[in-house]
C-alpha cells in the first residue's frame, strides 16, 4: 500500500504528501533523534571552548560565554606540554601494542575454539571465558591489585616457581614500570573470550562444503584454518580490524581509571583520564576541549585513512 | 558448529587436538581463577589472609568480611541506587530505542538518508567530554537519579541490531494489521514488540550489565552520597584496601582486613550478574550475528 503511494510521487517539495502513517513513522523515528540533538549535536557547539580562552573560569557556561577567542592557542598549549608527550605516548603506544597483541590472539583463539569438537566441552569454555567480560573493570582491577600484591598475591610466587623472578629480590608488580603488561594482559583475560564469539560466529557460517572438499584434498588442519577458514571470514577481520584503528588515541576511561595509582601515573595516564583529570578537576575547559577535538578529528582521520587503505589492498571497507 | 560437519561418531582426539584441549582449558582456568581468589580471600580470616599463601581455599574460615559488608548503610544505598537505575535505564532504553529503530525499520519513512546519517555521524565524532558535562548540568540533571537513566536512554548501535531484526518481520503482518485499522504507534507497540523478545532481551541484557557496572557517570555528575553507585562504591573500597581504612574502621574487628572486606564486597556486587549471565548466554550468540551482519 505503502509503496504504491510512494510510486506515485514525483519528489516534490518534503517527500511529497505525507500520509498518516508517514507521520506516525518519522516521528517515531525522531524520538531517538531528539536524544542524538541533546545529548550529541548540542555539545558540539562546545567545541567552540577549544577557540576559547576559557581555563578556569567559574563553570563551562562561563567559559563558553565570557571568555575571549584565541584561535589555535589551546592547540599549541598542549603541543608544547611535555607532559602531553608523554600522555600521547601511553596512550598510542599502548593501544597501538595492545591492538598487535589482543587481535591475533582473539583471532587465534576463535579458531582453536572451532577446533573443540566435543559439544559440551566448548559451551563450558565459551561459558567461562567470556564471563570477565561482564565484570566491571572495578571489580577486575580490584581483584588484579590483590593478585599482584607483593605480600599476599599469588602472581609473585608463580613468577618465582616459573623462575621468572627471583625469590630473593622479588619486584613488586604494580610498580609502573609494569602497567603496560599489566593492562595488557588484563585485557586479554577480560575480553578475549567475548570478541572471539563473533569470529566463531562467523566461522560457523562458512559453507560445510568448502571444509569436506578441502577435507578431500587431503588438506590438514593448518592449511584448512589458513586457506579456507581466514578467507572467509576476512569481511568480518576487515571490519573488527578497521573499528579498532579508529579507536587508537581512546581508551576505556573505566578501565584505566580503575588500575592507576599514584606511583602508576608516569606510565597509566592517557588520553581519557587526562582529559578528565585536566578538565573537571582542574578547570582547563579549554585546553581539554581542544584535547577532545584533536582526539575526535584523530579518530576520523584514522578510520577514514585506514578504510582508504582497505578499500585499495582488499576492495573491502566500512565506510 | 564444525562438529556437526566432522560427523556424529566421537573419534578419539589426536595428538594436535589434545593440546588445543588442554591450552583451552588452561585459558579458562585463568579467567576463572581471579574469581575463585576473591571467593576464597573473601572467606578468609583476615589476620590470616594478611599472612599470605591463601590461594585455593580459606585456611581459617569465617564470614566476618559479610558480616562487615552487610553493615555497610552505604552498600545498601549503592545496590538500591544501582538496581533502581538499571531497571529504569533499560527500560527507558529498550523503550526509545525500539520506538527509533521502528521508525527507521518502516519503508516509507521519509528522509531517510538524513536520518540515517545523523544517526551514523555521532558513532564516530562527538564533542568531548567538558560540552557534555555542561549539557547535562544545564539540563538540571547534576545530582539527580535521572542523570544514569535519560542520557544514556537511546544508543545508535543498539537500534541498528534492533532495525534489522524488525525489517525481518514479514511484511504481512504488517499489512494486515494496517488492514485492521491498526495505528504504527500500536502496531510497534502490539505486533512488533512481542514479536521480538530474543532481539529485545539481549539489548536489554547489554543495557543492563553497562548500567550495573558504570561508574564514571557517578563521579562526573553527581556529589550526593545517596547516589553513588555500587561500582563507584566498590572502587573506593578497593583504593581504600591499598592504603587505609576508610569509613569502615567502626565495624573492624581482629577477624577482618580492608582487603577481605573488599573481596566480600566484590563478590556480592558480582552475584546480580552471575545470576543474569546463564541468561545473556542463552541469547548471545545469535544476537552478536545480527549486530555483525549489519
Amino acid at each position: 500500500m505503502n509503496k504504491e503511494r510512494s510510486l506515485q510521487l514525483n519528489k516534490p517539495k518534503f517527500g511529497g504528501k505525507w500520509t498518516k502513517s508517514d507521520v506516525q513513522v518519522f516521528l517515531m523515528s525522531s524520538v531517538g533523534l531528539l536524544f542524538l540533538i541533546v545529548f550529541s549535536y548540542l555539545p558540539m557547539f562546545g567545541i567552540v571552548l577549544a577557540f576559547k580562552d576559557g581555563d578556569l573560569q567559574l563553570n563551562i557556561l562561563n567559559a563558553i560565554l565570557r571568555s575571549d577567542w584565541v584561535g589555535l592557542d589551546n592547540f599549541k598549549a598542549f603541543f608544547v606540554d611535555p607532559n602531553f608527550y608523554s600522555v600521547l605516548w601511553n596512550t598510542l603506544g599502548l593501544n597501538i601494542l595492545m591492538l598487535l597483541i589482543t587481535f591475533p590472539i582473539t583471532l587465534i583463539f576463535a579458531l582453536l575454539m572451532c577446533e573443540v569438537r566435543h559439544r559440551r566441552y566448548r559451551n563450558a569454555l565459551q561459558t567461562v571465558v567470556a564471563f570477565p567480560h561482564f565484570i566491571s573493570w572495578t571489580i577486575f582491577a580490584g581483584m588484579f591489585i590483590a593478585m599482584a600484591d607483593m605480600s599476599t598475591g599469588i602472581l609473585n610466587p608463580i613468577l618465582e616457581a616459573l623462575g621468572i623472578m627471583d625469590a630473593k629480590n622479588p619486584s613488586n608488580l604494580l610498580e609502573a614500570r609494569y602497567f603496560w603488561s599489566e593492562i595488557i594482559i588484563c585485557s586479554v583475560i577480560k575480553d578475549t573470550g567475548w570478541s572471539c564469539i563473533i569470529y566463531v560466529a562467523a566461522i560457523g557460517n562458512i559453507d560445510p562444503c568448502l571444509y569436506e572438499a578441502a577435507k578431500l584434498d587431503g588438506a590438514n588442519r593448518v592449511q584448512v584454518a589458513l586457506k579456507i577458514t581466514l578467507p572467509m571470514i576476512s569481511s568480518t577481520i576487515t571490519v573488527f580490524l578497521l573499528l579498532a584503528i579508529s579507536r587508537l588515541l581512546s581508551n576505556s576511561f573505566e578501565q584505566f581509571y580503575a588500575f592507576q595509582n599514584i606511583t602508576n601515573l608516569d606510565k597509566s595516564e592517557v588520553i581519557a583520564t587526562y582529559v578528565y583529570k585536566m578538565g573537571i578537576s582542574n578547570r582547563r575547559y579549554s585546553y581539554t576541549s581542544a584535547l577532545g577535538l584533536f582526539n575526535s578529528v584523530v579518530a576520523i582521520v584514522l578510520l577514514a585513512g585506514s578504510n582508504f587503505v582497505s578499500k585499495k589492498l582488499t576492495g573491502r571497507g566500512i565506510l | 558448529m564444525r562438529g556437526k560437519i566432522v560427523g556424529k561418531r566421537r573419534k578419539p582426539l589426536q595428538a594436535a587436538e589434545f593440546v588445543i584441549y588442554l591450552f583451552m582449558g588452561l585459558f579458562a582456568l585463568v579467567t576463572i581463577y581471579p574469581f575463585w581468589y576473591t571467593v576464597v580471600g573473601s572467606f578468609s580470616d583476615g589476620m590470616d589472609y594478611q599472612g599470605g599463601g591463601v590461594w585455593l581455599f580459606p585456611r581459617i574460615f569465617t564470614t566476618a568480611n559479610y558480616s562487615v559488608v552487610f553493615a555497610d548503610a552505604r552498600l545498601w544505598t549503592a545496590f538500591g541506587t544501582t538496581i533502581l537505575r538499571t531497571l529504569a535505564g533499560t527500560f527507558l532504553s529498550l523503550v526509545v530505542t525500539s520506538c527509533t529503530a521502528y521508525g527507521m525499520s518502516r519503508p516509507n519513512l521519509k528522509f531517510r538518508r538524513v536520518l540515517q546519517w545523523l544517526n551514523m555521524f555521532t558513532m564516530f565524532f562527538s564533542g568531548g567530554l567538558i560540552p557534555y558535562v555542561l549539557i547535562i548540568n544545564m539540563l538540571g540533571l547534576y545530582n539527580s537519579f535521572w542523570v544514569y537513566v535519560i542520557p544514556s536512554a537511546y544508543s545508535v548501535y543498539n537500534m541498528i541490531i534492533i532495525q534489522n531484526f524488525f525489517k525481518g518481520i514479514p511484511t504481512e503482518l504488517h499489512e494486515a494489521a494496517v488492514l485492521d485499522g491498526a495505528s504504527e504507534f500500536r502496531i510497534w507497540w502490539n505486533l512488533f514488540i512481542p514479536l521480538s523478545g530474543s532481539v529485545l532481551a539481549t539489548v536489554a541484557l547489554w543495557c543492563a550489565v553497562g548500567h550495573w557496572n558504570n561508574y564514571m557517570q557517578t563521579m562526573l555528575y553527581t556529589n550526593n552520597p545517596k547516589l553513588i553507585t555500587l561500582q563507584y562504591y566498590l572502587m573506593l573500597l578497593i583504593k581504600e584496601a591499598n592504603v587505609e581504612f576508610g569509613e569502615l574502621g567502626d565495624n573492624i574487628t581482629s577477624q577482618v582486613t580492608a582487603r577481605t572486606v573488599s573481596f566480600a564486597a566484590i563478590v556480592v556486587a558480582s552475584l546480580p550478574i552471575l545470576c543474569v549471565y546463564p541468561f545473556v548466554l542463552k541469547h548471545f550468540a545469535g544476537s552478536v550475528m545480527i549486530g555483525s551482519l549489519k
